[in-house]
């Protein structure tokens, strides 16, 4: 067994060298592909990102009459939050609200005119966080059903508006990446499948000398893996290469989104091993399978 | 001498009971290494290229395969290799149908054949002793077996001053010779020899010839497909003559042509 692993090693790094130009060629799409895979990859995960944030800034917010009694806010607060969809629910007081509505002032550059009132005309509300922007309506009409509540911003057709939007683009941005997947898959197996025919003579003959499938198979299927691996080994390293310039690029894009870098590297870097190493072995497989017996 | 089918069932035949009858020496071979019968083979674009042949071919011997182009020959000489299966009929090869032969088992069975052919099919950036080589490698013969075996073959055909060269620096029937060696290197029961001497100039034509049969006295039995008319019948051994797929002669000490 362990002789004819290094007989199949053997037979694969021969291989490789002895049709170096080939192998090489192989290897270069291979790299290319993987790239491509992964570009794509990184747009999606960026999409997804952005869409996330997007919802997230789906919240529900509900003015109160000033005359409310603090143990009723804080009853209505409980209810709100025991809701399956609701993630969390802020309070914000009078004083609060005016204290925003000043930062707000002075970010826009206009004139602090609040000293001039007599008194707070702000009123206090809870804003609501949701699990699921697509129920807005349910956590609405549970805030409007309150006697407290003097009122509830209406944004459920904006939600609804922005819910299909980012929706398309989820669906958008899976279908292109799977269509991306099946094209590095079919190019890469293509161009094992190359590789293979050349040395369709050397198979033929092992098969007449009564070599086993297995012993024709493996040598190949290493070979396969080995070009898969050197190829996602060098997209790996084109990648890292550019992810400094990038990630110092995109600092502010991974501050606001909800996105780490050390995730989205781990993730590439599987996917590239991955998808480099199983689309060669496949690529050789289906290759060499059809010079075997029938 | 046409080919009459015998009395013989297959089961006999499988049991090594054959006999040599059809092939007409009159004596009962102990056990044939072939046996083909009733074999038919219809290809999927329904060409027929085998009609209910039948074929014993006993250890030890030489037969020449005759016919035209298109007679057959070729589809026989798959049959044997398993590359393709009966239509309907048995192909038997030392003992193993090869219809009912699992899969796993082919390799193995394909190692009791030798094979060599008119274009040698050697690989081209191997030496000599590697090609021999290659053929026990790729079957994982242990490395300490290689080389005696490969040395002995080289010898057996005359080669083994040549061993570290290339294909391309050798002639035509040095190439040959290293096909023959590769073929040999597994003790095969049976050497098959497709046009061997198909590219080959008369001269060197007879000196493969005089190399499989030394290799048929030293007990491996020859089965040779040949349009070489004058190689065939000069050496007045066993012709088994195709024609669209039939056994139309099986004669013993025959020639090229039909003589009567």
């Amino acid at each position: 067994m362990i002789s004819f692993i290094v007989f199949s090693l053997r037979r694969a790094w021969q291989g490789f060298w002895r049709n170096a130009l080939m192998s090489l060629a192989a290897t270069a799409t291979m790299v290319l592909m993987l790239l491509l895979l992964a570009g794509f990859w990184i747009i999606q995960s960026g999409l997804l990102a952005g869409l996330e944030y997007t919802e997230q800034k789906v919240q529900v917010v509900a003015y109160l009459e000033t005359t409310a009694h603090v143990d009723d806010v804080a009853t209505l607060r409980e209810t709100v939050e025991a809701m399956p969809v609701v993630e969390s629910v802020t309070y914000v007081n009078r004083d609060e609200a005016l204290e925003r509505f000043r930062e707000r002032m002075t970010a826009q550059g206009r004139d602090d005119l609040t000293p001039y009132l007599d008194s707070n005309p702000l009123y206090a509300s809870l804003e609501v966080r949701l699990t699921d922007p697509s129920r807005i309506r349910e956590v609405g009409d549970a805030l409007r059903g309150a006697t407290i509540v003097r009122n509830v911003i209406n944004i459920d057709d904006l939600v609804d508006r922005v819910l299909t939007v980012t929706g398309v683009l989820r669906t958008a941005g899976t279908v292109i990446l799977i269509v991306v997947a099946i094209i590095v898959l079919f190019i890469i197996v293509n161009t094992i499948r190359l590789a293979v025919v050349a040395r369709a003579e050397e198979i033929e003959i092992m098969r007449l000398v009564g070599a086993s499938d297995a012993f024709i198979r493996w040598p190949f299927v290493f070979e396969g893996a080995f070009v898969g691996l050197l190829g996602a080994v060098a997209a790996l390293g084109v990648l890292g290469f550019a992810a400094d310039p990038i990630g110092r690029f995109m600092v502010d894009f991974f501050r606001v989104l909800p996105l780490s870098f050390g995730d989205l590297a781990r993730e590439l870097a599987i996917l590239v091993l991955g998808a480099g190493v199983g689309l060669g072995i496949l690529g050789s497989w289906l290759s060499v399978r059809t010079y075997l017996i029938r | 001498m046409t080919a009459a089918p015998t009395a013989a069932t297959l089961r006999d035949r499988l049991a090594g009971r054959a006999h040599a009858a059809q092939a007409g020496t009159g004596e009962a071979a102990d056990r044939a290494v072939l046996v083909l019968h009733d074999v038919t083979k219809t290809y999927p674009n329904g060409k027929v290229a085998l009609r209910d042949v039948d074929l014993v071919i006993p250890e030890g011997d030489f037969v020449f395969l005759v016919g035209p182009s298109g007679a057959g020959k070729s589809t026989l000489l798959k049959l044997l290799i398993r590359d393709e299966l009966a239509t309907r009929g048995a192909v038997v090869l030392d003992g193993d149908d090869l219809a009912r032969l699992p899969r796993r088992q082919v390799a193995r069975v394909r190692r009791k054949i030798g094979i060599v052919f008119q274009d040698f099919k050697l690989l081209p950036r191997k030496t000599v002793w590697e090609n021999v080589a290659f053929a026990l490698e790729v079957t994982g013969t242990p490395g300490r077996r290689i080389r005696p075996a490969v040395d002995r073959v080289l010898s057996l055909v005359g080669l083994t001053g040549q061993a570290s060269q290339l294909p391309t620096q050798l002639s035509g029937g040095e190439q040959q010779r290293t096909a023959i060696a590769r073929a040999l290197v597994h003790d095969p029961r049976l050497i098959i020899a497709d046009e061997p001497t198909g590219n080959l100039d008369p001269l060197i034509s007879w000196e493969i010839l005089q190399l499989l049969i030394r290799i048929n006295e030293l007990g491996v039995t020859v089965l040779m497909a040949s349009h070489n008319a004058e190689v065939v019948t000069a050496l007045r051994r066993r012709v088994v003559a195709l024609e669209e797929g039939r056994v139309i002669r099986d004669e013993i000490g025959g020639a090229y042509h039909r003589e009567d």
